[in-house]
């Protein structure tokens, strides 16, 4: 096993690798930009070396930088966490030429899968069931036009090395292709620097399902039964769960077979998760994901696995040492993204000082994120602050302890989609596990009237009576609270949250 | 002193009042036995509400605030007595139209309008990139595009000036 491994990475992933490190007795290497000099994972790491810069691309992004830390610590090998580099094969190579582990997959593998149209090709040679689509990438409307003409509307236009939702359109009519095509694809070219867009059918009610993988370097491989990831909107999840509603035992092993076929025609190793769309007790493949996930969380909890001590085991060349009948699922988790948008004005993202925090407790409840009071939460980097996971014996205690926890959660400062995780979570539909990836979209999210309201309004006008009260009491206290007040504002205006937003973030895929 | 707050759009009456010393609360007209604690400066607020407790945060300053209480999120605003006449009195002359400003920081990637396009209340005016998603911005309410003050590429500032409204002459 290691001694020392870096973290590329930050935020809540970054501080996810570096607890299951401390706890098998592995040194921690953090990298940090100028606006995390003051992030958890910097702080919690055994050593942290200053990347500098502002912007993903002059820090998480800058290979030459990250490989020079690595080096300067004696890092043996680097962990990519999700998004930034995770998914880059080019980075991979590289960490392994350096003479360094890649705690990820074979480089080939993340090529092969990052790829969508390669990534078909491969799967269909390995038996996994597909959609109805094309093989290969149109590189114009037209084309794309001819294909979907003869599979059936509604068709999905999806970028050829997309990911994240972004360069994605589904086309209900013939009429809407040419103007799809030329967002989605102009979107890809910005996003990715390919423009090419691939179509295929698009079912309708689906459920987005996922199975979780983890190969050894000597062939052997496990999955862990699935994901539920249907609860999300514009392609971006907000709920996850562990196992699905909808899968039965039966379909968990076909699907588990299928994903155990997928990795291994890639020669996989390390963790992984193949995607699929779900439709009934029929599934397709939609894409296999070369790293980590964000909602990882719900495996562990009902399988008992640290899944980063497995990647780290992988990537050390060590034997998985058990088989797939070891894998027990033992009850229901459930993780709801906290992500700082604001789920009643459209998911309009938020930005905003982190303050009045209160973190829920109890048992079973998992908070992993990386906020901190005081915190920037501004347009750099993900807007994703940390998951909230419980552990019940089944579902229905399960929603019941998320509604709890929930509850007692407040992240003041910035607005976050935990408003619309307790409207999932006190959701009809959602509690008799009959929804799909279009049923968020279309949930109503507006507070509905109740007695609640009149509390809410008492304690504002309590508030505002009592700051005028004090302002007029004590005029100087005043114009001291005033003075630092000002002084406050001035603190918080990061010059690249200020001024202009000549770059924006364009971190890697995640999903 | 009377407070008019609406509770995500829900208008709520409360009056305070120091009666000899002692806080009376009324709420749409409903005397409420009342323990008000600021927890900290940053709008955690302990509440006793006859006799129920409750973790409340009430964030924001003026007439804006966002208020949190058990996981759901109200939008508040607040206006006093004196207050509630004046911003009547300025509504009444800014009848229609408007500014429309970026909510946040972004690009404006594409104008959807021209000038002298009328718009019906929700019509997307244009797409501004923020956070790696494309937001359409709407109009918030009918009206005659008067001027657009940006164009597609340029990056804006929170609270620019992107496009002004005006109303429309009454049919």
């Amino acid at each position: 096993m290691f001694n020392k491994i870096l973290i590329a990475n930050r935020g809540e992933i970054a501080l996810r690798v570096i607890r299951t490190a401390r706890e098998q007795g592995i040194q921690t290497v953090a990298v940090y930009s100028e606006a995390d000099a003051c992030a958890l994972h910097t702080r919690l790491a055994d050593e942290a070396i200053a990347l500098g810069g502002f912007m993903p691309s002059e820090s998480y992004l800058d290979m030459d930088k990250i490989l020079a830390a690595a080096k300067k610590t004696g890092a043996e090998a680097i962990h990519p966490g999700y998004g930034f580099l995770s998914e880059n094969a080019e980075f991979a190579r590289r960490v392994v030429k350096a003479g360094m582990a890649w705690i990820g997959p074979p480089p080939d593998a993340i090529t092969q899968m990052g790829d969508k149209i390669v990534s078909r090709q491969i799967m269909k040679a390995a038996n996994v069931p597909m959609v109805p689509g094309m093989t290969e990438p149109a590189a114009d409307a037209a084309v794309a036009r001819a294909a979907a003409d003869e599979m059936g509307y509604p068709v999905m236009l999806k970028a050829a090395a997309g990911g994240g939702g972004k360069g994605i359109r589904i086309v209900h009519k013939p009429e809407e292709l040419e103007s799809a095509f030329k967002t989605a694809s102009g979107e890809a070219l910005a996003g990715f620097g390919d423009g090419r867009m691939y179509v295929e059918r698009y079912l309708v009610n689906t459920r987005h399902i996922e199975i979780q993988v983890v190969f050894d370097a000597h062939g052997n491989g496990v999955h862990y039964g699935e994901r539920e990831c249907s609860m999300q909107r514009r392609h971006q999840k907000l709920v996850e769960e562990c196992p699905s509603p909808a899968v039965s035992v039966a379909m968990r092993e076909e699907m588990g077979a299928a994903a155990l076929r997928a990795g291994a025609a890639v020669n996989y190793e390390g963790a992984g998760t193949v995607e699929f769309l779900a439709s009934g007790d029929e599934f397709f493949f939609l894409e296999m994901n070369t790293r980590l996930q964000v909602e990882h969380p719900v495996t562990e909890m009902v399988t008992g696995i640290d899944l980063v001590w497995e990647q780290l085991r992988a990537a050390a060349g060590e034997q998985l040492g058990y088989g797939q009948d070891a894998i027990h699922m033992r009850g229901h988790s459930i993780e709801v993204r906290l992500n700082a948008e604001d789920p009643s004005n459209n998911y309009l993202p938020s930005i905003g000082t982190i303050g009045n925090v209160r973190i829920p407790g109890g048992p079973w409840v998992r908070f992993d994120s990386g906020i901190y009071p005081n915190m920037e939460v501004g347009l750099n980097y993900d807007p994703m602050l940390g998951k909230l996971i419980v552990w019940a014996p089944d579902r229905m205690q399960a929603i019941a302890r998320m509604r709890r926890s929930l509850e007692e959660l407040n992240i003041g400062g910035v607005r976050t989609s935990a408003v619309a995780g307790l409207a999932v979570m006190n959701d009809k539909g959602f509690q008799e596990g009959e929804f799909h990836t279009q049923y968020l979209e279309q949930m109503d999210l507006q507070e509905p009237a109740s007695e609640r309201d009149k509390v809410v309004a008492a304690a504002t006008a309590m508030r505002r009576w009592k700051q005028a009260n004090r302002a007029a009491l004590s005029p100087r206290d005043a114009d001291r609270l005033g003075w630092l007040a000002r002084g406050r504002v001035g603190q918080a205006s990061h010059p690249h949250i200020a001024g202009s937003t000549a770059g924006f973030s364009r971190e890697g895929s995640r999903s | 002193m009377k407070y008019f707050v609406n509770v995500n759009g829900r208008p709520i009456e409360v009056e305070i009042v120091d009666r000899a010393g002692k806080t009376v609360v009324t709420i749409e007209g409903e005397r409420a036995d009342f323990s008000y604690e600021e927890v900290d400066h940053e709008g955690q607020v302990a509440l006793v509400m006859d006799e129920c407790g409750y973790a409340v945060s009430v964030a924001g300053k003026g007439n804006d605030y966002h208020v949190t209480l058990a996981g759901h999120a109200y939008a508040v605003e607040i206006e006093d007595e004196r207050e509630r006449a004046a911003h009547a009195a300025a509504r009444d002359r800014g009848k229609g139209g408007g500014l429309v400003k970026a909510v946040m920081p972004g690009v404006v990637v594409e104008l959807c309008v021209a000038e002298g396009d009328v718009v019906t209340e929700g019509q997307p005016l244009l797409i501004l990139e923020a956070m790696k998603m494309q937001n359409e911005i709407g109009a918030p309410s009918e009206g005659r595009v008067k001027r657009i003050l940006c164009n597609a590429g340029e990056a804006v500032s929170a609270g620019a000036k992107l496009v002004e409204l005006e109303a429309l002459p009454d049919a």
